[in-house]
């Protein structure tokens, strides 16, 4: 409770510090008031508070806040620079990520359908907006309206849904739904079928799975870049932490109806996002195309329901915030210097550049799930959990698309050290140093030690 | 006699909201939207929520509606640059749309009819009570639907706001 009040808070500190022009003053006090929120998170953790009978803060939903701050505050460390000087809206733009924040906060810790609403809905509008923030650009409109209009539809699935459970149990609470499961396994009402079938389309939605991802690849290409990393990064992480309370917890007596059609999503989205990444030319669409297939990876703690699932998520949803956040830092450094975002950009960037490509190679590495980086651990983690139930076939599949993803993983690679290419050197500012380094100890420390994070819910 | 009146105007509200999507003229949808929020205050009046009827009277059939006209008449909608849809397309959306309407016909078929008009508490509507539960159990939700009206407002004016150049 205190979190989300601290980051409505500081959002609405940053919105009066914009009308007062204090432009120098924004970034601190933002960044003050994610750091307040992030010991806010510390100091709360074991102590699993219910409020309101709306919001359990348990050790989960504190997790995925933490991961989701930290995210945030390294997206915030991006701006310098990027926003043009004489921006007078830079305010608005802050108080709108906060607000997503808020959101994102609300959805990791929901205990009540109607908070699961109103938290996908504070985060979706803020992302709108912020999609579209480049009036003169026409892809950002593209990308806001598309969204805009994707996003009001999928969320018209998720309220028919939540509508039929209503109908079928009477209640909002996860808990009173789950009893009513349990307490009646054998009268569910047939009601309650399609509802927790039109929640699954909602949500897969939201994250990005096929074949509900027709928007990803166009809006995360048309957003600003450093919308899109907070896009791609610390809201599917809410995504998959709403998924997961929902499905993992409450929906779990059920699991053997929804295992079907999650199987289907499951491939689905492996094989088309890892094969139609391998044809992309532009290196911001490719990180699209990676973030559907790593949307696979994560729904695979859902096809075996395991004490572990929680916890496996928020390793992979670490290992790969932290690897595309620098991915996406490197690419907009790059495209601060040439002006496009296609691979033939980072052509030769290593010979001027040694310590940024280093960085990216780590990134990409972890992304691809190499050893002793973070992205191993989450994949291995994932392909245990599923292993479990001996689901020889998917683990096969899946292997054999990560395989696939190699391929265009090392493409940014060979281009760098391999390829000839116009040597830039790109100016890379301190705040975007320290994110840098930082995210790259963090995937590194992650694969090498892993035990920190690894029973942490 | 109530029974009668809910089967009416549920009746005409799925032929309006038919008529929505199959008139090829946007101005006729929007009309024949307004008819299909027209009959769910009857539907609301009949459930004696009196508050919702009035709201869903002047809100949506009011307000909203008449925003929807102006938008369609600034986009200047008209048959000539309507995009075209392949037939692949609605094929795959007839399947589609035809899959989940069987999936839940079935499934509301299967669910035992319950008598629509007898409200086990007739007072469930009424103001007070919308009240005690929106600031009771409900508070928290209501509150943070704060921040979401906030941040939309903000959104509104950073878009239509003129950019010194």
């Amino acid at each position: 409770m205190n979190i989300i009040i601290t980051i409505a808070v500081t959002a609405l500190v940053v919105l009066y510090a914009g009308l007062f022009k204090a432009k120098k003053a924004l970034l601190p006090i933002t960044l003050v008031g994610l750091l307040a929120s992030l010991a806010f998170v510390v100091t709360s953790w074991n102590t699993n508070k219910t409020y309101y009978g709306m919001m359990q803060m348990d050790n989960f939903a504190l997790a995925f806040a933490g991961i989701t701050i930290v995210g945030t505050i390294f997206i915030f460390l991006l701006t310098q620079n990027y926003f043009a000087e004489n921006s007078e809206n830079i305010a608005e733009y802050f108080t709108l990520i906060l607000f997503a924040l808020a959101g994102i906060e609300i959805m990791v810790s929901y205990k009540n359908m109607s908070m699961l609403f109103i938290g996908l809905e504070i985060m979706s509008v803020s992302l709108y907006i912020l999609a579209g923030i480049r009036k003169g650009n026409f892809a950002s409109n593209e990308a806001s309206l598309k969204y805009f209009l994707m996003g009001a539809f999928s969320t018209g699935f998720l309220l028919f849904g939540i509508t039929l459970i209503y109908g079928a149990t009477g209640s909002f609470d996860l808990d009173v739904i789950n009893q009513y499961l349990v307490g009646n396994f054998k009268t569910i009402s047939p009601m309650f079928y399609p509802g927790v079938i039109l929640i699954l389309i909602g949500l897969s939605f939201k994250i990005g799975a096929a074949p509900f991802h027709f928007w990803t690849p166009d809006v995360y290409e048309g957003a600003p870049t450093l919308i899109t990393s907070f896009m791609s990064t610390v809201v599917k992480t809410a995504g998959f932490a709403a998924f997961l309370r929902l499905f993992a917890d409450t929906f779990a007596p059920l699991h053997d109806f929804w295992l079907p059609p999650l199987m289907v999503i499951v491939c689905l989205t492996l094989f088309i996002g890892n094969v139609t990444a391998l044809f992309q030319k532009n290196f911001k669409r490719m990180l699209a195309y990676s973030s559907i297939s790593h949307a696979g990876y994560l729904l695979f703690s859902l096809v075996t329901l395991s004490g572990n699932s929680a916890n496996n998520v928020l390793v992979y949803a670490a290992a790969y915030t932290f690897a595309s956040i620098i991915a996406f830092a490197v690419l907009i450094l790059v495209k601060q210097k040439t002006g496009n975002d296609h691979f033939d950009s980072f052509n030769g960037l290593a010979k001027k550049n040694p310590l940024t490509t280093l960085i990216l190679t780590v990134a990409m590495l972890s992304l691809a799930g190499i050893p002793l980086t973070a992205g191993f651990i989450g994949k291995y983690l994932m392909f245990l959990n599923v292993m479990g139930e001996y689901q020889v076939y998917l683990v096969a599949f899946a292997i054999l698309n990560a395989l696939v993803g190699f391929y265009y993983y090392f493409k940014v690679i060979v281009a760098m050290y391999f390829k000839e290419g116009n040597e830039i050197e790109l100016d890379t500012p301190v705040q975007y140093k320290v994110v840098l380094v930082l995210s790259v100890i963090i995937t590194v420390f992650l694969g090498v030690y892993p035990a920190v994070i690894l029973n942490l819910i | 006699m109530g029974t009668s009146v809910f089967y009416f105007v549920a009746t005409l509200s799925v032929i309006f909201s038919l008529m929505v999507i199959f008139s090829k003229n946007p101005v006729h949808s929007v009309l024949y939207l307004i008819v299909t929020f027209f009959t769910f205050t009857v539907h609301y009046i009949l459930l004696n929520a009196q508050f919702l009827a009035v709201v869903n009277f002047i809100v949506y059939m009011g307000a909203i509606m008449v925003l929807f006209l102006f938008v369609l008449m600034l986009l200047n909608l008209n048959k000539d640059n309507e995009p075209l849809k392949s037939n692949m397309v609605k094929i795959v959306g007839v399947i589609a749309g035809c899959c989940l309407v069987v999936t839940l016909v079935g499934s509301l078929k299967a669910t035992a009819i319950s008598d629509p008009v007898i409200l086990r508490n007739p007072n469930l509507g009424l103001l007070k009570n919308l009240g005690k539960e929106l600031f009771g159990p409900y508070m928290l939700p209501f509150e943070l639907s704060s921040i979401l009206l906030l941040s939309a407002m903000v959104g509104a004016v950073l878009l239509t706001k003129k950019e010194k150049v």
